[in-house]
């Protein structure tokens, strides 16, 4: 690639923030090359100065940061710019695309607007011109019904049309260079991959230099051409993908491939026979809410499935699928409408809470937010003391022995226990709410999505701490998330949700090995694989979904799915489809994929 | 890191808060003169026998600025207190167990908080009698909806955070939740504004004598001091009022500019 001249190169780039009197340097004399028609990816750990750098390279270096060295895009130096030249230069050639689309969107301007006021700043184009234009960028990315969309208000867009939003604005001026600061995070698997595929695709077709800031080693491999990793404000490594990828020289990036567990295979040896007793059994559940104009949100609708001793569910969907309500009904967080929860043969839905805090100590949780699931004013030590102090006559010496006890198993060690949670990690959060839910020894656990929250490391060694103790306690839990890597490596089956339904079940192995379901194998399409040679890009995708998940409250008449299914024919549409058994331990939601399977 | 720095707001704040207690327990004893008995010389300037002058009544009045805070300030702390103590609890159960019995807590502390505080209170301290205990219970009672309204919308958000959730999950009581763990996270409007209540009060207390809705005289009081000196400023005689005005200025403004260093440093 270097053969081309340089689009954007810095040299020397230094960004300070003056603290005291001494400066925290930010940017360390930075060099960094982008070229036309190049995808690069800017890894490194949070603080290592991704963002920073960015915006320094936009000119946009926050208050109150000391810039210092070069930007030379095509020749010019930006930061010898005043204001007025560097407004035009940031306009007409270079487009930013931030992480939080909704809070980049102003809400008082229809997205049509906005898309065309910055088009109209950069270009002669009239305002009926520009509308119409906005109208093209839209559907450009992928907006569907885009004539509709264009007068919408950002708060009544999804969190991926936002972002489509934005990057069409970014798009309209057809810049030379868009940076994109972690441009996917926060959108559901599906979501991310259509974004991501069409930002390749108009980078590909327009020869546009982009640049990612990202932790997601994922998305590097399927899309960057080139890798650089920060750390403390340096590069320590720029080399090309499939290069770095067979041959890491950081310590950092050895440790990000290693967290890599998208490879991984399901692990769980598949039993046909399952003979250990039935802890749990969820039959018919039915949840819906109330929302305003009197209408009622579908969250989970028929939802059935048992649990057996020593086994593991994953419970698998994008954000709205229901997945969460489900762990929440069978905590006694929220009554279902209808159905019936059983726990050891006793029925659990319809005793008083009272009753029902007698079954606490034996059914346990974790939560998504490390942070806020913990007290922030109570030391770690009485956190996981708690349902000692709730559930048990031990004696303090015993509790504190039982504390410390625990803190061992889940990886911690005993100085953290006088902390708030305040002053840890993420990862040790997450580790002392699971020493809290494994303080009774419950024999049932629901996990729900505990790894999200947490950088990609802690996420790698919170599954690899899950999966020892599920092979030391024998632990029986469900595994709520949206990550099918991990619910593959952590648990024996699986069910797939769409829209408040089980769409699909199977033991993990039946499921990744051959899906049946259309959203199950669109689901499954998106993994981003943590490998340059099995890109997504090059992948010939069999299903891919088209538009959004529609509204939990006006549910189409047919299959949920048919508005976005590839295969969707008139009696999708038409006819609701039921959960049908298409082989032991495995059925699916979807007349064509059962006609599939008798054929 | 850096060097700590105090706020000076907070160390002023907080010295002048010392000062009023100190007084409002010790401040009798210092007194030079018995703050109840006259002194001889009606409507003296300030001179080196009686710093501040005497009144009209040919009390020291330097005494009994000195003496006052056993009333303003003892008035105005217990109130505060009593009113924060209550006003947490109900805005605990309020917000917390929200349902028709909040409903109507709320609806009375909007009617409470709409009418003039001072006039409420005249009219309260008229019907129940003037004397320091009915006074420390009818500002209490005016304060207590402040608190309400602070702990309970402090509540609401608190009650939707998932430590929260996992309380339950873990298997605590709705009432072990509530005070255990929503009440100890919700206390920190409630806190910041204890202080800034006490001058509130100080001024309320001051400003029924001064009506003459509040303790009667001769109690060395600030607002009767004003009140008596009032009418004798046109003759020149400026220090019978003037004096324990001060006395009120810097005491309100200790008890506010802590309360407001306190909630900058509760928000960093």
């Amino acid at each position: 690639m270097n053969q081309t001249e340089a689009l954007l190169s810095t040299r020397g780039l230094t960004v300070k923030y003056p603290y005291g009197d001494v400066a925290n340097v930010v940017i360390d004399e930075l060099d960094l090359d982008l070229y036309p028609g190049q995808i690069v990816g800017l890894l490194g750990e949070s603080g290592s100065g991704k963002s920073s750098l960015a915006l320094a390279i936009m000119g946009l270096a926050r208050h109150p940061g000391v810039v210092s060295g070069e930007v030379n895009f095509r020749g010019q130096d930006l930061l010898k710019m005043d204001d007025e030249e560097l407004r035009q230069i940031r306009g007409n050639s270079i487009g930013l695309i931030t992480q939080k689309p909704r809070q980049a969107l102003d809400p008082l301007v229809n997205v049509g607007k906005q898309i065309s006021r910055v088009y109209r700043a950069h270009s002669q184009a009239s305002k009926v011109e520009a509308q119409i234009r906005a109208v093209e960028l839209l559907r450009s990315v992928g907006i569907n019904d885009a004539e509709r969309r264009v007068s919408a208000y950002p708060h009544e867009l999804s969190g991926g049309m936002a972002q489509r939003a934005l990057i069409s604005m970014a798009l309209s001026v057809e810049p030379d260079l868009l940076i994109a600061d972690e441009p996917t995070s926060g959108l559901d698997v599906t979501i991310q991959a259509q974004f991501l595929d069409r930002m390749w695709e108009r980078a590909r077709d327009a020869n546009i230099a982009v640049l990612i800031v990202t932790q997601d080693v994922g998305i590097v491999a399927n899309y960057c051409d080139r890798i650089v990793i920060m750390e403390d404000g340096k590069i320590t490594e720029d080399r090309a993908t499939v290069e770095f990828f067979a041959n890491p020289h950081t310590d950092y990036g050895k440790k990000l491939i290693l967290s890599s567990g998208a490879d991984a295979k399901a692990s769980n040896a598949d039993v046909a026979v399952i003979t250990s007793p039935e802890i749990l059994r969820v039959t018919d559940l039915r949840k819906t809410f109330e929302v305003d104009g009197g209408k009622r949100l579908q969250a989970v609708s028929n939802a059935s499935f048992q649990i057996h001793k020593g086994r593991s569910l994953g419970l698998v969907g994008e954000s709205g699928s229901g997945k969460t309500t489900v762990g929440r009904l069978i905590l006694r967080l929220a009554d279902p409408d209808s159905g019936e929860v059983w726990f050891k043969g006793g029925r659990i839905d319809s005793i008083s809470p009272k009753e029902f805090r007698k079954y606490r100590s034996k059914i346990q949780a974790v939560f998504q937010d490390p942070f806020d699931s913990l007290n922030p004013r109570w030391p770690i030590e009485r956190v996981i003391r708690e349902p000692l102090d709730l559930h048990t006559q031990l004696s303090k010496e015993e509790k504190l022995a039982r504390v410390k006890e625990l803190v061992s198993l889940v990886g911690l060690t005993d100085d953290i226990l006088p902390l708030r949670p305040g002053s840890l990690s993420a990862g040790q959060q997450q580790r002392v709410s699971l020493a809290r839910a494994l303080a009774t020894e419950p024999e049932f656990l629901i996990l729900d999505e505990p790894t999200s929250a947490l950088p990609p490391a802690a996420r790698a060694d919170m599954i690899r701490l899950l999966k020892s103790l599920q092979e030391r306690l024998d632990l029986c839990f469900i595994f709520i998330s949206h990550d099918l890597s991990t619910v593959r490596e952590l648990c024996h089956d699986i069910a797939v949700m769409y829209l408040s339904e089980i769409v699909e079940m199977g033991t993990s192995e039946q499921v990744f090995s051959a899906p049946s379901h259309p959203y199950t194998r669109a689901l499954l399409d998106s993994v981003l694989f943590h490998d340059p040679s099995n890109r997504r890009v090059d992948r010939k995708i069999k299903t891919e979904l088209e538009g959004e998940i529609p509204s939990p409250v006006d549910l189409p008449q047919g299959c949920y799915l048919a508005a976005r299914c590839p295969l969707a024919e008139q009696r999708c549409r038409d006819d609701h489809q039921e959960l049908i058994q298409i082989g032991p331990s495995r059925s699916v939601r979807c007349w064509k994929s059962v006609e599939a399977s008798e054929r | 890191m850096q060097k700590r720095k105090i706020d000076p707001l907070l160390l002023i704040g907080l010295i002048i808060i010392a000062g009023s207690l100190f007084l409002a327990i010790f401040g009798n004893s210092l007194a030079p003169f018995d703050p109840q008995e006259p002194v001889g010389d009606f409507s003296m300037p300030p001179s080196a026998d009686h710093w501040f002058g005497t009144d009209g009544s040919g009390l020291d009045v330097f005494s009994r600025v000195l003496a006052a805070p056993r009333v303003d300030v003892a008035i105005a702390v217990t109130a505060a207190i009593v009113s924060a103590v209550l006003g947490t609890g109900i805005g605990l159960y309020a917000g917390y167990f929200t349902g028709r019995f909040a409903e109507i807590v709320m609806r009375i502390s909007d009617i409470l908080q709409s009418f003039p505080v001072f006039i409420l209170a005249m009219v309260l301290v008229t019907l129940t009698g003037r004397n320091v205990v009915n006074l420390i219970f009818v500002l209490a009672f005016l304060y207590t909806p402040i608190f309400v309204r602070l702990t309970r919308s402090e509540v609401l958000t608190q009650r939707t955070r998932t430590y929260v959730e996992a309380a339950r999950a873990t298997g605590n009581s709705e009432f072990q939740i509530a005070t255990r763990h929503v009440l100890r996270n919700s206390l920190a409007p409630s806190l910041v504004q204890l202080s800034v209540t006490v001058g509130f009060g100080i001024l309320l207390t001051a400003g029924l004598s001064f009506v003459g809705a509040g303790v009667r005289p001769p109690t060395p009081e600030w607002g009767i001091m004003i009140a008596s000196g009032a009418p004798n400023i046109i003759l020149n005689e400026w220090w019978t009022s003037i004096f324990p005005g001060i006395a009120i200025s810097i005491t309100v403004f200790g008890y506010a500019a802590a309360g407001n260093a306190i909630e900058r440093w509760a928000r960093k």
